[in-house]
């Protein structure tokens, strides 16, 4: 009798030990390198698949957070604010269309995308703070938030993993140099994001996220293109 | 003046038609300057236009409609200008003609995404310009696809029932090999003349197979589309297709045979219905149940209680005599007062019946009908010969009342009387009765009941009575069974047995007769 105790509270503890482990990594499944035994290699289709559908959970939550922000500051949408809002990513310089984005070498397309993924890491985990600080929002928002920060950092490693898996099969050249080290590709004036308000922020990264999303897709159907495109 | 100038030389020619021309503008002149005065209340400069909504049906042009404010009465001319982030200068719309009237298309080459535009539309007339307020836009925002196109219908009849299959196609405009955007899909279906639709999410197929349709109905479908995250699409073009009701008539035997047995199962229903009783009685035969003889069930159900309770008596009491008559030997009690009848007599016993000749109901009883007239008829040559005796009457018989209910039962013994000779003579059954039973003794038809003193018992089965006198008359007279003392023999007074109210003839306790 003991003894089936034992072993019916170890194996609960090893399914609660299994399911916390695979709440934290949320949408990523860990991806193997080639020295791990037994473990499942994705394939490139595959991987894309994820971070693309990554991608566009992402530009859901963004528009749903920006959506409330216009309910709730109503801001003009017709000021003549030509000069207005600057994005702190605006250095960056991303295809504009879809004949630029196709032009675009698959390197580079690959290295903007995660400029942005990672140009955007700081600024959320601060909004995100002040969110949280603010008492003027529920906790709705104030998750959303939270998660969106979480997405952001998740969704660059994933795109890291394809890159690195690109780079692998010898579909893109070493030379995206994010991988190596990513502070360099911050802008110089990082400290720009500070000054914005949290609307602003709120509408740059909606935008950001949506390049990042049509990127990824026109990535995936310039390299592995499927049914799926 | 230019009359003079008619006649000069030929420099002066030039003159004469710059004195025509002149005229002819000032009378233009003149004619403006009239009409202006005319109208110069309705003229005014153009109202100020309103820039409606701009789209881009697939992510990569878009145009802007506005709606222009009024003319002013004069010719109007309407310009877009547009700004654009991170692009300096402003611009004129490249194409006011593609879209139609009150349009700007841009082309891809003017298009760029994730980029704000802003947009002013200015109206202008000889007298002033309008200009409408600035509108902000980003393409990002304003996608809408066209609806799908080529939707089209096939019915596939299955045995059980049929399906519709659903084709479309994406619009022609969207680019969908380069995953520039992703279509998703919805359809709606109605059925004949309703105004229900009922909606299906299809996903990214341009295909979808719709099963819960049945047939004799015209089914009319819609599809419209999505493209990441912008707006719907309008409805497509109604497309219907009418499912054929042929296939109800495909199996006429089967309907046929369905219907026969139909037929044959309410045939059976009536004929069970009809004949329910023999029906009732086959499944369920009936049990014989216990019946007392002489009773008559419906007699009882339909009779009342003194009826029943007449019934008991009678019916009760007869048959055991009867039967016992039946077995029994021929002894009988031979009751007389007249010792000489009882000496010539000796020889001619005969077996008489008591009128035991009860008819009964039951089945069970019908056929020991005891009856026989021949029987009776002999009892009569008998008491013709004795001619000491008075013939008896054939009508007396003897009741039995089984009297259950009676406290005080006088145990005494009592002897049935198996045959009433002449008045005085009772011929008593051999057996012994019960001690609780009664001998009711009564003579039928006018013949006043009377009653005898049991003189001497000759033997045990020879009872001789005594003859009655109206001089001896002592007996007490009590209730009606006792009249008429006088009307018959004259008794010996010192004889006088006590009579009881019930009219019973209590024999002294005496041995038992058997």
């Amino acid at each position: 009798m003991p003894g089936t105790i034992r072993s019916v509270s170890l194996v609960w503890v090893v399914l609660l030990v299994c399911l916390s482990s695979r709440r934290t990594s949320v949408g990523a499944a860990p991806i193997c390198t080639n020295g791990q035994v037994g473990c499942h290699v994705l394939s490139l289709d595959n991987l894309f698949d994820r971070v693309i559908q990554h991608s566009a959970r992402m530009h859901g939550i963004s528009s749903d957070l920006h959506s409330e922000f216009e309910q709730y500051f109503l801001p003009s949408k017709n000021q003549i604010g030509r000069v207005g809002r600057i994005c702190h990513t605006s250095t960056i310089i991303t295809p504009n269309g879809k004949e630029n984005a196709q032009r675009m070498a698959r390197e580079q397309l690959t290295e903007v995308i995660l400029k942005l993924l990672i140009a955007w890491r700081d600024p959320l985990w601060h909004f995100h703070q002040s969110m949280a600080h603010h008492h003027d929002f529920n906790n709705f928002s104030s998750n959303k938030a939270l998660e969106m920060n979480d997405m952001v950092h998740e969704l660059r490693q994933g795109v890291e993993k394809v890159a690195e898996k690109m780079q692998v099969l010898g579909i893109i050249s070493n030379s995206v140099t994010s991988l190596a080290s990513p502070e360099v590709l911050l802008p110089s004036d990082s400290a720009d994001w500070r000054l914005m308000k949290d609307y602003d922020l709120l509408y740059c990264f909606r935008r950001d996220s949506n390049k990042v999303q049509n990127y990824l897709k026109i990535l995936k159907c310039r390299i592995v293109p499927n049914h799926g495109c | 003046m230019c009359q003079h100038q008619f006649y000069v030389a030929k420099p002066a020619l030039k003159s004469v038609t710059v004195c025509a021309r002149m005229r002819r503008d000032l009378r233009g002149a003149l004619l403006l300057l009239l009409t202006a005065a005319v109208q110069s209340s309705s003229m005014s400069a153009p109202g100020k236009p309103v820039l409606l909504s701009c789209r881009s049906p697939e992510k990569e042009t878009f145009t802007c409609w506005w709606e222009p404010g009024s003319d002013g009465g004069l010719p109007t001319t309407h310009h877009l200008y547009y700004e654009r982030e991170r692009l300096e200068g402003t611009y004129e719309c490249p194409d006011y003609l593609s879209a139609g009237r009150n349009s700007c298309f841009f082309d891809k080459n003017h298009t760029s995404i994730w980029v704000d535009y802003y947009l002013t539309v200015m109206a202008s007339n000889a007298l002033g310009n309008a200009t409408s307020d600035p509108f902000k836009m980003d393409v990002m925002e304003i996608v809408k696809p066209d609806a799908p196109g080529n939707v089209t219908l096939r019915v596939e009849e299955r045995e059980a029932s049929p399906c519709l299959h659903v084709r479309w196609m994406p619009p022609s405009n969207t680019d969908t090999k380069s995953g520039w955007v992703t279509i998703k899909y919805e359809l709606r279906v109605k059925k004949d003349n309703s105004n229900n639709w009922k909606e299906y999410t299809s996903g990214t197929q341009t295909h979808f197979s719709l099963y819960s349709v049945s047939p004799g109905g015209v089914y009319t479908v819609q599809v419209r589309c999505l493209l990441d995250h912008g707006s719907w699409s309008e409805w497509s073009n109604t497309t219907f297709v009418k499912i054929s009701n042929y296939l109800q008539n495909e199996r006429p035997l089967s309907m046929l045979i369905s219907i026969l047995s139909a037929i044959l199962f309410i045939m059976a229903g009536l004929i069970l219905i009809a004949k329910r009783k023999s029906v009732k009685q086959w499944v369920l035969p009936p049990v014989p149940g216990p019946k007392i003889r002489g009773i008559n069930s419906q007699l009882l159900q339909s009779g009342g209680s003194d009826d029943v309770g007449n019934v008991l008596i009678i019916k009760q009491s007869f048959p055991p005599i009867y039967f016992v008559w039946e077995d029994q030997m021929e002894d009988y009690l031979i009751v007389t007062e007249n010792e000489d009848w009882l000496s010539s007599n000796s020889q001619k016993r005969k077996k008489s019946l008591i009128p035991a000749c009860f008819h009964f109901d039951s089945e069970i009883h019908s056929k020991e009908s005891p009856c026989h007239q021949n029987d009776w008829e002999k009892d009569e040559e008998i008491s013709q010969v004795d001619n000491n005796n008075k013939p008896f009457t054939n009508t007396g018989y003897v009741d039995f009342q089984r009297n259950v209910e009676n406290v005080d039962v006088k145990h005494v013994d009592y002897s049935r009387v198996k045959e009433v000779k002449s008045d005085n003579i009772i011929f008593l059954e051999k057996e012994k009765v019960q001690s609780s039973g009664y001998i009711h003794f009564q003579r039928q038809e006018g013949i006043p009941e009377d009653y005898s003193r049991v003189k001497e018992v000759e033997s045990d089965h020879l009872v001789v009575l005594q003859k009655q006198n109206a001089a001896d008359l002592s007996c007490k007279d009590e209730g009606n069974h006792y009249t008429d003392c006088a009307l018959h023999k004259p008794r010996k007074p010192h004889v006088c047995t006590e009579l009881s109210d019930s009219g019973y003839v209590d024999t002294i306790p005496a041995p038992p007769l058997m």
